[in-house]
């Protein structure tokens, strides 16, 4: 219920919106207010609530496919976070928004509802077409507020990002199609067993077309032209909201869809640590040059993002924790850093920092927040960004040490930029005179403190974030037996497979956490291959462990009905069982080769 | 003589291509659009047509598409209209030849 | 032994923190500003009870030191630590003088902030500051060490940066945050190393020395020997960093944009010794790398010496300082480079005294002049503030290692050991002797600094207090001693910079220092490296250490010597000779003096340079030709879109039947060929 609600509440929000005049402000401000605050709310508990999935239905069989298309609904540690992201960031932007706007405020709201409701779609959904419906869903209102909010070029920025990442998942869509018409249905597991049938080429190619569309949302180098003209065009808080929860997508997708589906692949994928890192330290001299504010946090950004898509493809055995904890930290630095920058342009009229500056003096407490917030961006240790930082670069040390280094010098360039920034925006005499009456109001000012509290929070004690990423086994394992129990009513035949599958199944669970140790003694006693394979079971297994188990039970709906209506079962379920048995068979000898390493 | 149902076909074909005729011919955009029903109406008749030679139990779907059809129509008549007043309003002319605009 | 939790010595300052910064930002609106008389109270009181604290545990502590375990910090795969926190004899002498001089020096800070209109925020930097440093000495592993460690340099930051209206104090500012982040990526890297090698127990450092002594015991020293050694010198690039030697060392000279006591407290006494502290506390780890430590050695020797020597051409009082305190951690970093950590503790702990007061009365000097820092327009102010003038030359006969004074005793020891326990000897077919012992070499390297060392402060202090006063008339007539609030921590530090060396004078029997750092650095300091491959090798076995037998005595008299002939050279130069008048307001040193001056600056210059070019290069190049390539393939497809339209037919009528007989046409095929599959 709390998955549904998510996803859909915040349309029913954005409809209900409609209600309100467009002339009446404030009402429409309490209004929308109030929907966001229920939003973080529902968020929270999600957050705090553990891996929960909806009963899958089926949605719509495309045309040419084998398998059915579900509805269907996961929350697992990261997805959970990154809807607390879109959730917390909505509700600060509509915070924001209410100096800034006017009176438009009501259509804003009801664009950022819509925009919160796709991508909380995106983080949550199970089912790939459902991914990539709302995956290509979050750009279009996106688009439509940058074009009616947005600076002097909006109409140019709205095109270029709407083009520019409608383009880049094309070939995504075109590879989700071609796999499904051979695969079972459209859900995680059903995809990966598919592709692993397929020749190493064809692999390769759909491997690319799935990674070109989440490097152009991340965005990666050099698929980054939309990025800067984007975030600065749009208003400040939607550039916010973009930045902090909506690129998110692109890292999500790498590790929610192409590590899992591709997990055989991953030779070739090394090549995106030096993408990554290449568009950390490219970002950061980008900023380094910047004039325009939203233009340099725009790269800030996209350097950021670039080490964490770098810490991913690392493959270590941290990764996970490290890059959510990145995450979410740069989540909410430059989210509130992209606030603070709309309440200064507000501020002084402009956009150009060597135009800003004095601002230290005519409004202390703003450049408190600001400062704070720059700082905060900076890693200063005790604040959640050191977290994720070092620990990326501990993920990244691990795979070489050539690419610490050049993560470290990107942190040496981030203190560069950052610095400056603060230096031409709060610093220094004022070169512009302020707007008389502009300030930060208490609320805002309530918000922007409790984003930077919660950074130093998540600082001191990351394992509020990384804790949710344990919480995957024990639901899993409830789940698999669940299936086992309620499944014995269907014909001998099937029974039988059941159990062939859904013991290796508990068998992997259970050697998770025996794999950690070994692989954590690996690492220390300097393995590397057997390491690089011990790793990408591990992402297989974090991400796909409730995929796995749902699969099964959908597979088994999916199979009742082939079986009612008579068509070909048999076949069917050969290939199936030959294809479900793969992966079981792999691990066993895999794991037995560990413990005699070790 | 009974009604034999490839008189309806034809009668239907007859309709269709009459329709079709008034809606490239005329360059008054209301009897474009009345040649337009005209061929959509043909094709409803040659449901029901095909409905009355094929077995009971599946002429059913050739009486409902009709019904359908016949309501698409009918909210297709009111949008066309619509604009074409609309077009009237701007032009002052409904001569078809006149809107050229949707060329790049 | 006393019940004080650890966790109390941070929490005060942390405290004072977060109540001055909530008293800043809401006193921020009115135009008085906080009552400072509030602010200052806690601003004093809080470090004052961590001292307290400390001084406590200090006096009750067990040998082996205090451990506590507060909670975990950061537990994912590969990575496990806690907060936790040591109190043993190395912390002990570290947290007795930050939270000592600290005290002292905020509450010297109540009369030179006075009027000031950041009062309030001044001392919450002040008070971070604390924590921080706290935090860095008390924490019982590496990564908590660098959340001090990145604190510290934080709050330098901004307190470099605290007059912020001025742009240039913000670009030392930055400049300094940027230097230091550079070594700090060294100190991440490290941290990183020695997680490869012993796992994220290794950041801890009992068990690090633990995981060490296994090494040895087992033999299995060889096998990381490169890892380790690579951690020894990426730790040592992060010491470089915070403590300002070679090649990082070019943000301290311009540190000294910010307000003095700050220079007193963060740039002199603590925040720059803490390079030294994490090499001592590191000890076991160094000792096994001989090749790092000579490295320390060589940087910390040639550091010493050049920034004793620019120290010579510096016209502004801050600035001899500023190079003053680079020469002297560089003799720290030399004694650390001879495994001698216990004597370059000592050396922290009486620079701390003598350097505060000294900046402490520069402070106050330039309290009297209204803000004059150019030595050229002092003079003669020895009538004028007589106490400060005491103050400033028991300082200057301590740091000149005048015998019986603070610096006399740790300098000395310092020198003595360098000449002792340096066994590196430097061989090449090509030297005319087959072999260099380069423990001469850098004992006369050592002995000449602190010639240079006597000069450039006797120098100081002669154009500070004797002769004319050289300044303009309306200044002289409002020269005024510093209140005593000012005073009263000026006059316990010199007692600290004059009876501090007391602690530890060999010559005298008193070994009291060394003793109480014994439990933690001895073992470090008795490592040979020759066992480190051959752990069965006995005690008596050791080659032996010291190489030459020298009379402790001819040491003392040499320094006193050194000493002597400085203040000398500096009376001669200066005391009655014409002082070039000034031209233009910048203290900048000029000619060769400038680039000497600046030498490292021209370094890091060209690094920057660099850096600036490649961001050029991606601006103006590599994102045009993205762009331009992004261009193209939007006008193509719109240039494609174009002729496209010529499909399309004026008249809709046409239109329409073109596209029945299309239809047809489809149809005609589909009919034809019997299905397009």
């Amino acid at each position: 219920m709390l998955l549904h609600l998510l996803v859909f509440a915040p349309f029913v929000a954005a409809i209900l919106m409609v209600l309100n005049s467009k002339e009446d402000f404030r009402s429409a401000t309490r209004m929308a207010i109030l929907f966001a605050v229920a939003f973080l709310g529902l968020s929270i508990a999600l957050v705090a609530g553990g891996n929960i999935a909806t009963t899958p239905m089926e949605w719509f069989w495309i045309p040419g496919c084998k398998g059915p298309t579900y509805y269907y609904l996961y929350s697992h540690g990261l997805g959970a976070w990154m809807v607390f992201l879109s959730c917390g960031l909505s509700l600060v932007a509509l915070v924001s928004a209410r100096g800034l706007l006017g009176m438009n405020y009501r259509n804003f709201a009801i664009g950022i509802f819509s925009l919160m409701g796709a991508m909380n779609g995106t983080f949550l959904a199970a089912d790939a077409v459902l991914f990539f419906f709302f995956f290509e869903a979050m750009v279009i209102p996106a688009a439509v507020l940058i074009a009616s909010f947005g600076g002097e070029k909006r109409k140019e920025a709205a095109m270029t990002f709407a083009i520019y990442t409608l383009v880049g998942s094309a070939p995504m869509m075109v590879a989700l199609w071609y796999l499904l018409t051979f695969a079972d249905n459209s859900l995680l597991l059903s995809i990966a067993l598919a592709v692993q049938g397929l020749p190493e080429a064809t692999q390769l190619v759909l491997l690319i077309c799935f990674l070109l569309a989440f490097i152009v949302k991340t965005p990666i180098f050099p698929f980054h032209g939309w990025q800067a003209i984007t975030y600065s065009e749009a208003p400040a808080p939607l550039s916010a909201i973009l930045t902090g929860a909506m690129s998110k997508a692109g890292v999500f997708g790498f590790i929610a869809w192409v590590l899992p589906v591709f997990p055989f692949n991953m030779t070739e994928i090394s090549t995106m640590v030096w993408l990554g890192l290449a568009s950390a330290i490219y970002g950061a001299l980008m900023a380094l040059r910047a004039r325009d504010g939203k233009k340099l946090l725009a790269f800030s950004s996209m350097s950021h993002l670039g080490i964490a898509v770098a810490g991913v493809f690392s493959l270590s055995e941290a990764m996970l924790p490290a890059v959510l904890v990145l995450l979410v930290a740069h989540g909410i630095s430059a989210g509130v850093q992209y606030f603070l920058i709309g309440v200064a342009e507000r501020m002084t009229g402009t956009r150009n920092i060597d135009e800003m500056g004095g601002l230290a003096h005519k409004a202390p407490a703003f450049s408190f927040l600001f400062g704070a917030a720059g700082v905060m961006a900076l890693a200063v240790p005790g604040t959640a960004g050191f977290v994720g930082e070092f620990t990326v670069l501990l993920s990244l040390w691990d795979l070489s040490p050539v690419c610490a280094g050049i993560m470290g010098f990107s942190m040496i360039l981030s203190a560069a930029y950052v610095l400056r920034f603060i230096q031409k925006v709060i610093f220094g005499e004022a070169k512009h005179e302020c707007k008389e009456g502009v300030k930060v109001s208490g609320l805002e000012g309530v918000a922007y403190g409790t984003m930077l509290v919660l950074l130093l929070t998540f600082g001191f004690h990351p394992a509020f974030v990384t804790e949710s990423l344990h919480l995957y086994d024990a639901p899993a394992a409830e789940q698999a037996e669940e299936t086992a129990v309620t499944e014995e009513v269907i014909e001998e035949e099937v029974e039988e497979e059941e159990e062939g599958e859904v013991e290796p199944l508990e068998s992997h669970i259970v050697n998770s956490s025996d794999i950690a140790k070994l692989d954590s003694s690996l690492i220390q006693a300097g393995f590397s291959e057997e390491e690089r394979k011990e790793l990408i079971k591990q992402v297989i297994e974090t991400e796909a462990n409730i995929a796995r188990s749902t699969a099964l039970a959908l597979e088994k709906q999916a199979r009742e009905e082939t079986q009612v209506r008579g068509v070909e079962d048999k076949d069917y379920e050969i290939n199936d069982a030959e294809m479900e048995g793969h992966p079981a068979t792999d691990a066993a000898p895999v794991n037995e080769k560990e413990a005699s390493n070790d | 003589m009974e009604l034999q149902p490839i008189f309806i076909q034809l009668l239907a074909l007859a309709l269709f291509a009459i329709g079709i005729m008034v809606a490239i011919s005329r360059r008054n955009l209301f009897f474009v659009l009345m040649g337009i029903e005209l061929a959509l109406n043909a094709v409803n008749l040659s449901f029901v047509g095909f409905a009355k030679t094929l077995p009971d139990t599946m002429s059913v779907a050739g009486q409902i598409i009709p019904l359908f059809s016949i309501a698409i129509a009918a909210a297709e008549a009111c949008v066309g209209f619509a604009m074409v007043i609309f077009i009237f309003r701007n032009r002052e002319s409904i001569d078809a030849d006149t809107y050229s605009d949707m060329r790049g | 032994m006393t019940n004080i939790p650890l966790w109390l010595i941070p929490l005060f300052p942390l405290l004072g923190t977060i109540i001055l910064a909530s008293i800043a930002v809401a006193s921020s609106p009115n135009k008085k500003g906080a009552p400072e008389g509030i602010v200052g109270a806690i601003a004093v009181l809080l470090p004052a009870m961590s001292f307290v604290c400390v001084v406590a545990l200090a006096s009750t502590m067990p040998d082996s030191g205090i451990r506590e375990t507060i909670c975990n910090w950061i537990d994912i795969p590969l990575l496990k630590v806690d907060i936790g926190f040591l109190f043993d004899g190395l912390s002990r002498i570290m947290l007795l003088f930050v939270t000592g001089i600290g005290t002292l020096i905020a509450l010297y800070s109540i009369g030179y902030m006075h009027g000031d209109r950041g009062f309030a925020r001044f001392f919450a930097y002040i008070n971070l500051f604390l924590f921080s440093m706290i935090v860095l000495v008390l924490s019982d592993n590496l990564m908590l060490t660098f959340l001090g460690w990145e604190g510290v340099g934080l709050c330098s930051y901004l307190l470099i940066g605290f007059w912020n209206k001025d742009l240039k104090n913000c670009k030392a500012a930055n400049k300094a945050f940027i230097v230091n982040r550079v070594g700090d990526i060294g100190f991440l890297l490290g941290m990183l190393c020695l997680i490869t090698i012993g796992g994220a127990g290794a950041l801890n450092y009992d068990l690090l020395n633990q995981f060490i002594q296994m090494l040895i015991a087992g033999g299995h020293v060889e096998l990381v020997l490169p890892m380790l050694s690579l951690a020894a010198v990426l730790f040592f690039v992060g010491c470089t960093g915070k403590s300002a030697q070679i090649p990082l060392l070019t943000w301290l000279p311009d540190a000294m944009a910010g307000p003095t006591p700050v220079s007193a407290l963060i740039h002199a006494a603590t925040m720059v010794t803490s390079g030294v502290y994490l090499v001592a506390r590191l000890s076991n780890m160094f000792v096994l790398c001989p090749d790092v430590l000579n490295l320390i050695l060589v940087v910390g020797a040639l550091t010493a010496f050049w920034a004793a020597f620019a120290g010579l051409f510096q016209n502004d009082i801050k600035k001899v300082l500023a190079y003053s305190t680079i020469s002297q951690l560089g003799y720290m970093f030399m004694a650390a480079g001879v495994s001698a950590f216990d004597a370059s503790i000592f050396h922290v702990f009486t620079h701390a005294f003598f350097k505060a007061s000294l900046f402490l009365g520069a402070g106050a000097v330039i309290h009297a002049l209204a803000g004059e820092q150019d030595m050229r327009r002092m003079g003669g102010m020895i009538k004028k503030t007589p106490v400060t003038a005491c103050v400033m030359i028991f300082a200057f006969l301590a740091i000149v290692g005048f015998p019986g004074f603070a610096g006399f005793w740790s300098k000395d020891l310092i020198l003595e050991r360098i000449f002792t326990n340096c066994n590196w000897v430097f061989t090449g077919t090509w030297l005319a002797d087959g072999a260099v012992p380069m423990n001469k070499i850098f004992y006369v390297t050592g002995l000449f600094t602190a010639v240079i060392t006597a000069v450039y402060m006797g120098r100081l202090i002669i154009m500070t207090f004797f002769g004319e006063y050289r300044g303009d008339k309306e200044t002289e007539s409002h020269i005024h001693e510093a209140p005593a609030v000012m005073l009263i921590p000026m006059i316990v530090l010199t007692f600290g910079s004059i009876f501090a060396g007391y602690l530890w004078a060999e010559s005298i029997g008193i070994t009291f220092f060394a003793d109480t750092l014994a439990p933690v650095l001895s073992a470090a300091q008795a490592f040979d490296p020759a066992r480190m491959f051959n752990p069965d090798m006995m005690l008596e076995e050791f080659i032996p250490r010291i190489t030459t037998h020298v009379n402790p005595m001819l040491f003392a008299a040499l320094g006193t010597l050194a000493a002597l002939f400085g203040m000398f050279v500096a009376w001669k130069g200066w005391g009655k000779a014409h002082i070039p008048s000034v031209k233009g307001a910048s203290t900048a040193p000029e000619g060769y003096a400038k680039g000497w001056t600046f030498l490292w600056d021209y370094v890091h210059l060209f690094f920057i340079k660099a850096v600036l070019i490649v961001a050029w290069i991606c601006d103006v190049v590599v994102d045009k030709v993205l762009q331009a390539f992004q261009w193209t393939i939007s006008a193509i497809v719109s240039i494609v879109g174009d002729g496209a339209t010529v499909f399309q037919v004026r008249k809709v009528r046409l239109q329409l039947t073109l596209s029945l007989f299309g239809v047809a046409l489809l149809v005609l095929v589909v009919l034809l060929t019997g299905g397009l599959v």
